[in-house]
């Protein structure tokens, strides 16, 4: 539409959005997570009696700081970065939304971030050179940073799947802005909110056994046992919390999308239909094992608890967040912006418009004055089918359209392309696809180009079956 | 009373009539030796796992399969008509890999380890024979689903015993319930998956156990030129339970993960008219020896390379098998160094063959 396109042959744009967030979204929420854990550890130790188990806590913490430090103030934060740069490219359309939309969001964020960078730097590189107390306080100026991080950022994340019926009133007419509370107090922020501050929680407990893990327990038993069965405890919110802050956050989802989530009861399908129930069990499960792992190998057995046990956990984390992010990805379909921008970035009220002007008369990017059919429903693949499928790799049209032939190929794109669908009874493709807008001969060109990949010309079987 | 009062008085009330307390007591002494290669140890209790989670599932899908003419039909409602069919029909198919691989590790580390050897000669013929019904158990539940990848690899793997010399053919015929694969065929490997094999797999695995239970774990070679006084160990009850318990979960979410992520899908009915599909091959567990015999096929061409692929196999499982009566001795001499390069050069070839496998039906 208004900007180019960014194509990444076989995995997808999507993935890698997907892949870098994925990994960033396990560092990031340790860092609020673990921002919390490293003041409260290190309050607990204080409180101690004098003595070598109280020592050797302040010397742990001090180890714990700098895995912390390095893995949060550096991967953490390139990674930040990258998801601008993927997400840039990959949606610049919903990307540009976000930022005029959350401006001053955005800005309060960076603060904080700055914040969050400065003291943790101070904080490692303070242990024994300040006093106890104001080395403490550092500790809690940079827990309080993290935490309004996670405050901000998730108004914006939750905003996208449920925007709210004010800020929708107003979208479009250049005032979104004004109803900036609106937009970040949306439906899903108190239970999302709530959700990922358990999650945080649980990273911290996660990889602080990563470290404690790696603690001789025949030499230190006693500081070993402490640390493992105290980073366990960090487990427990979401063990108590998580199924009841589950139900709330699907209570507060749409009907539409929480259709989304029992299309994938009783059915398979084409896979992509029952994607986010499948998503949905894994998480329930990963969730559950971390519980049950970290109970009987870590907190039963803390001295027996090695760094390959707990790798172990950390995987399933890695895991349940990959996906929770999928799954919240995958709820928002068919839009990006819940009612209002389309997974391929175009706007709900725009498709009208696009039906009689064309698709390609609004790709400001495209050379179209091309003659070739080909090459136009190449430019409109790209444009309206590229941001979810490839051709051959990740949600491949080559195979998902195997066996259809011209016909059957174009009176499909027809079906996405009604814009009057019977909404008694909408094909499971309409609830998950964004509507293929054009005109007919959009329609005509994306089919030419879709049946010469599906069934090439040198294929005699389909040459009979276009006779 | 109190409910501690009533858990004690109906414990007492069992224990009284099935001794319970003496297999506390039995638990409760029994040790697992701790050292570098105590992870193994797990990968028999992961494959029991396996197994339970096959019975369970295997059962919820009894309640709605139907053998026969029905077949096809049935699993189809399965996997798209009933709620969560599909989760526990990916789970049982899963599982049934899962725990043929873990079947496979288990053997391998039993065979690395030595410990097939004096008291546990009966321990490793019972596994063997085990793992043997488990791949005869795979191979008919591959077919029931009754599409046409099932129906066109089960008649391509029937070709093998139809290979052997005079009584191969007849041996075909009557698991295929005549001349081709069809709807009787379906009705004999059902009746072989779900009772034939059960009878004969569940004593044997009950059998299995005890002998775990009387031996005790079996300790390395390197291990067991220690000291006994240096050889570290960890109670049955509650430590090595506590891990395998784990171990379990984490296997159960390896296996939530596979079935949820990659659903076991369904494919089109089987037409015996139509042209086997491009790419039929084997389950993974029978790659290589399916790729051996490719292999010597070319070699030897004809009647005789069949002949001598089949006699070259018998010779290689049966030598494979009776290890713990030509490798007995205590001591790694000659021959015990010469079991393990046998090992070593088993698990390459098993890798090898399938990897090409793999790669030649591309």
């Amino acid at each position: 539409m208004n900007y180019p396109f960014w194509d990444i042959p076989n995995l997808g744009s999507g993935w890698v959005i997907g892949i870098i967030a994925i990994f960033h979204v396990m560092i990031s929420q340790f860092a609020v997570g673990g921002g919390l854990y490293l003041p409260m550890a290190e309050r607990k130790a204080l409180a101690m009696p004098e003595g070598q188990l109280r020592t050797d806590w302040l010397k742990q913490l001090a180890t714990h700081s700098k895995f912390f430090l390095v893995l949060t103030a550096v991967f953490g934060t390139v990674s930040g970065v990258g998801i601008w740069f993927a997400i840039g490219l990959t949606h610049p359309e919903a990307t540009s939304t976000l930022i005029h939309n959350f401006v001053f969001g955005w800005a309060i964020e960076w603060v904080f971030f700055i914040v969050e960078l400065t003291t943790i730097a101070v904080y490692y590189s303070t242990w024994d050179r300040i006093d106890p107390k104001l080395h403490l306080a550092v500790g809690w100026l940079y827990a309080g940073a993290s935490v309004c991080t996670l405050i901000i950022i998730n108004g914006i994340l939750s905003f996208m799947l449920t925007p709210g019926d004010t800020w929708i009133s107003v979208a479009g007419t250049g005032a979104e802005a004004s109803k900036f509370w609106n937009a970040f107090f949306n439906p899903t922020y108190w239970p999302s909110l709530f959700l990922r501050s358990c999650v945080c929680a649980s990273l911290a407990g996660v990889w602080a056994l990563i470290t404690s893990s790696r603690i001789d327990g025949d030499k230190q038993p006693e500081l070993k046992a402490s640390l493992v069965r105290w980073s366990v405890k960090w487990l427990v919110p979401s063990f108590v919390a998580m199924p009841f802050l589950m139900i709330w956050y699907y209570m507060m989802v749409p009907a539409s999308q929480q259709a989304l989530l029992t299309l994938g009861i009783d059915t398979i399908n084409a896979g992509t239909f029952s994607a986010v129930t499948r998503m949905a069990l894994v998480i329930i499960v990963t969730s559950a094992t971390i519980i049950g792992v970290a109970y009987f190998l870590a907190y039963r057995s803390p001295l027996d608890f090695n760094l390959s046990h707990a790798l172990s956990v950390l995987l399933l984390a890695l895991i349940a967040t990959g996906a929770g992010e999928y799954s919240r990805e995958m709820l928002r379909k068919p839009y990006v912006i819940g009612r209002w921008m389309y997974s391929n970035g175009v706007r709900v009220p725009y498709v009208a418009r696009i039906n009689q002007e064309g698709y390609l008369a609004h790709s400001n990017w495209v050379w179209n004055n091309s003659t070739s059919s080909y090459s136009r429903g190449e430019a409109i693949f790209r444009g309206e089918c590229g941001s979810c499928h490839t051709l051959n790799g990740y949600r491949p049209l080559k195979s998902l359209l195997a066996g259809r032939d011209r016909a059957n190929i174009a009176s499909f794109i027809s079906m996405l392309h009604d814009p009057d669908p019977d909404p008694k009874n909408p094909s499971p493709y309409r609830r998950f696809m964004p509507p293929m807008v054009g005109t007919k001969d959009d329609i005509n060109d994306l089919a030419n180009y879709l049946n010469a990949q599906v069934n090439p010309p040198d294929q005699k079987q389909v040459l009979t079956a276009q006779k | 009373m109190t409910s501690k009062t009533i858990t004690k008085t109906v414990y007492d009330w069992v224990d009284e009539r099935l001794g319970l307390s003496e297999i506390e007591a039995f638990a409760r002494h029994k040790q697992v030796p701790v050292h570098s290669q105590t992870f193994w140890y797990y990968w028999g209790g992961i494959s029991l796992f396996l197994f339970l989670v096959q019975c369970f599932t295997g059962v919820l899908l009894l309640v709605y399969y139907r053998p026969g003419a029905e077949a096809y039909e049935s699993v189809r409602q399965i996997t798209f008509v009933m709620h969560f069919g599909w989760l526990i029909r990916s789970a049982h198919s899963w599982s049934a890999n899962l725990m043929i691989f873990a079947i496979m590790v288990h053997m391998f580390s039993v065979f690395f380890m030595k410990a097939y050897r004096k008291p546990r000669e009966f321990g490793w013929l019972s596994g063997m024979a085990l793992l043997g019904i488990a791949t005869v158990f795979g191979f008919s539940g591959y077919l029931l689903p009754m599409d046409e990848l099932s129906y066109f690899a089960t008649k391509v793997g029937l070709e093998i015993p139809a290979a052997i010399p005079w009584i191969g053919p007849a041996i075909a015929n009557m698991l295929r319930g005549g001349p081709e694969v069809s709807e009787f065929t379906v009705q004999r490997f059902f009746a072989l998956h779900v009772v034939v094999l059960p009878a004969l797999f569940l004593p044997l695995l009950g059998f299995h156990l005890w002998l775990v239970q009387r031996h005790g774990n079996a300790v390395p070679p390197n291990e067991e030129l220690k000291p006994i006084a240096e050889r570290k160990s960890m109670p049955f009850l509650p430590n090595f339970l506590l891990k395998d318990l784990a171990m379990w979960l984490i296997s159960l979410n390896i296996l939530a993960l596979l079935a949820s992520v990659f659903p076991w899908s369904l494919g089109k009915a089987f037409d015996p008219l139509a042209p086997a599909p491009v790419g039929i091959h084997p389950e993974w567990y029978f790659m290589s020896p399916f790729e051996m015999l490719k292999l010597l096929g070319n070699v030897l061409p004809g009647e005789a390379g069949e002949i001598g692929g089949i006699l070259l196999f018998t010779f290689g499982i049966a030598l494979w098998v009776m290890i713990p009566f030509y490798d007995a001795s205590k001591e790694s001499g000659q021959r015990g160094r010469a079991a393990h390069y046998f090992g070593l050069i088993a698990v390459i070839l098993l890798l090898t063959t399938t990897v090409i496998g793999y790669w030649t039906i591309r």
